[in-house]
């Protein structure tokens, strides 16, 4: 089985404060995993490191992708490679419309691989049929990027974004936050239907209800920078019922 | 001889004024106008064109404007309405200069309730040494007249043309004006402008500057919000590229009780561009229930870029509402990180919101043939440090 994510004894900073401290953690392909914690142990810090976002130091380990020093990659050589950041709080991009940036995306990671640009008309029944397992208005396509969205709509929209783009690795940061149980379901079925053999997702989160919808392989806790407890799927249950500090005594 | 602001005048502090120090005041020659490539012409608009300040096409047939000898256009609508227009100081000076050597003038009286829709198109072809043109419009908007006009300053020839344009303005109670400016003038012309509005009782102004060629380019806007509940929308937008400077001073002085602004400002400077805005509001005595908003905001991309986006505020009175905001800075760093993660090149990622941060204030330009015609050039602008292709098919 082949590693596509290998992250080793990872310590970062930010603004002076050291958030994690000595994680290890090794996604293969096919595999689903969660990373759930408390709050401030770490799990966004982990995922805008992965994605190369400014400001993040790091202070020791390295991290592995497709067999290529993450941290040698620019945040859009990641992710041109395959590497898929959902953001907890999407960035609102007046004035660029959607459809316009799926396209620039795609085409951006198509050139990266020496393949032509997408054909205009097959791309768009592509997104179009995207956006009808996520639940989306086809009017979204001609509005600016996340500008007026409800916080619901911004998290579909950075699931058709994965969707269209078809990433090696989604790193889904609280993709659950701030949604009701149908629209839950609506980026959980989204998410599934990108599960294969050759991708995988890394859900990071802080409940468990999102796991009752899109099913872990491995479940993690993060706690003070480092995984603290791995397990199954059961793992994210027993976190449900005895909260998170019997995980941290433990540890 | 007419005394010329100076970097001394309050109004003119950031305006890049050399070039009128050096221009040869004389109007340019009539001559045989050159060929010239204009843009296609708006749909519903009759056309006039005028090369140097001297009309380059016939008439248009039906047409509501005409075109005047200056010396029997007479006084300005705005200056007869108003006294103190026509007694003002430095910052008239071009305009007197204007008015004192320039030959033809547009000129439109909009009949009571009447329609129109009229494009003047102002091409500076002689090198500056030719001496100065003068352009100059005259609109009185009759009572609920309805009129929307688009004035554009193109360049041909070598580019280093001297204008030196005024407008004048009044709009007459309930009458409604929307008036689209655009600057694409040659890359080494110095542009001066003047522009006077005099705003009656329940009538709208909307004005929407687009600067973008020129070397040194210098807007002046007076708008007096002269009758009870008149209404001014301003929006400007400019791009300073290379080493262009431009610069916009607008005046919306509330004269009358519950007049409202509305004034919007997007600027970007890079290379070394220099930008500045000076939004100036005064509120009087009586302009009680007034109503003003201005958003100002530039942004820099280059190392020795500038930008002032200053609002200005003079009240007088205390039942109003003033908001006003103005911020100067670089690319927002989230969006910036938001379209990398996407896999976008940063190169076009920075234009793409370049490109987004300009358009809050280029979309309200109409009517939309000539919008796109502004995108287009701007996105050519935008695109010489990255591809947008497909950006304006698709939006």
């Amino acid at each position: 089985m082949s590693s596509l994510l290998k992250i080793e004894n990872l310590s970062a900073k930010v603004g002076g404060r050291q958030v994690l401290n000595g994680l290890s953690l090794t996604l293969n392909a096919g595999e689903v995993h969660a990373i759930m914690g408390p709050n401030g142990s770490g799990k966004s810090t982990l995922s805008y490191v992965l994605a190369g976002r400014p400001g993040y130091e790091i202070t020791g380990g390295k991290v592995e992708f497709m067999g290529r020093d993450l941290f040698a990659m620019e945040p859009e050589e990641r992710a041109r490679a395959g590497l898929f950041l959902g953001f907890q709080y999407p960035v609102e991009i007046p004035g660029v419309n959607n459809v316009y940036l799926l396209k620039a995306a795609v085409n951006a990671k198509r050139k990266a691989t020496g393949q032509p640009e997408v054909d205009a008309y097959e791309f768009l029944q592509l997104v179009r049929a995207k956006m009808k397992l996520m639940q989306m208005d086809e009017s979204f396509l001609s509005r600016a990027v996340n500008e007026g969205f409800s916080g619901g709509e911004k998290k579909r929209n950075e699931i058709l974004q994965m969707l269209v783009l078809e990433p090696a690795l989604a790193v889904l940061d609280e993709t659950d936050s701030g949604l009701d149980i149908d629209a839950l379901k609506v980026v959980a079925k989204g998410v599934n239907s990108l599960r294969s053999p050759e991708r995988a997702v890394l859900l990071i989160t802080h409940y468990q209800r999102l796991l009752d919808h899109i099913v872990p392989d491995h479940v993690h806790v993060l706690a003070r920078g480092r995984i603290a407890k791995s397990g199954g799927k059961e793992l994210a249950h027993e976190l449900e019922q005895r909260g998170y500090d019997w995980v941290l005594e433990v540890a | 001889m007419i005394p010329l602001p100076t970097n001394r005048d309050e109004n003119w502090r950031y305006a890049n004024l050399r070039p009128l120090a050096k221009a040869r005041v004389e109007a340019v020659a009539a001559s045989t106008p050159p060929e010239l490539n204009l843009p296609p012409p708006l749909p519903g608009f009759e056309r006039w064109v005028f090369v140097d300040g001297h009309l380059a096409s016939p008439a248009p047939s039906g047409a509501i404007a005409r075109a005047l000898d200056a010396r029997v256009a007479g006084a300005a609508f705005a200056a007869q309405l108003d006294e103190s227009i026509a007694s003002a100081g430095v910052d008239f000076a071009l305009a007197r200069i204007n008015a004192s050597r320039g030959d033809e003038v547009l000129h439109v009286a909009l009949p009571d309730a009447a329609t129109a829709c009229v494009e003047v198109v102002f091409v500076a072809s002689a090198p500056g040494t030719a001496g100065t043109s003068y352009p100059r419009v005259q609109i009185h908007a009759g009572r609920r007249g309805r009129l929307h006009l688009v004035e554009r300053h193109l360049g041909a020839g070598a580019g280093d043309a001297a204008v030196n344009a005024a407008v004048d303005l009044a709009l007459a109670p309930e009458a409604a004006v929307e008036h689209s400016r655009v600057q694409c003038a040659g890359d080494k012309a110095s542009c001066f402008d003047t522009l006077v509005a005099h705003v009656g009782e329940r009538a709208s102004y909307k004005l929407h500057t687009v600067m973008l060629g020129g070397l040194t380019s210098r807007s002046t806007q007076f708008i007096k919000l002269a009758g009870r509940a008149a209404r001014c929308e301003l929006t400007a937008a400019t791009v300073a590229n290379g080493i262009q400077t431009h610069d916009v001073f607008a005046e919306i002085d509330h004269a009358a009780p519950e007049t409202t602004t509305r004034e919007l400002f997007r600027g970007i400077a890079t290379d070394r561009g220099k930008l500045a805005f000076n939004g100036k509001i005064i509120v009087r005595e009586n302009a009680h229930e007034s109503d003003s908003e201005q958003s100002l905001k530039s942004l820099l991309t280059g190392a020795g870029a500038e930008a002032a986006a200053r609002p200005q505020l003079e009240i007088y009175t205390d039942r109003v509402r003033a908001a006003h905001g103005a911020t100067t800075g670089k690319l927002d760093d989230q969006m910036l990180f938001y379209l990398l993660s996407r896999g976008i090149e940063r190169g076009t990622a920075q234009a793409l919101l370049q490109w987004a941060f300009i358009e809050a204030a280029v979309s309200r330009v109409t009517p939309s043939a000539l919008r796109e015609d502004i995108e287009r050039v701007i996105v050519k602008r935008l695109s010489a440090v990255a591809s947008l292709d497909g950006l304006l098919a698709q939006s």
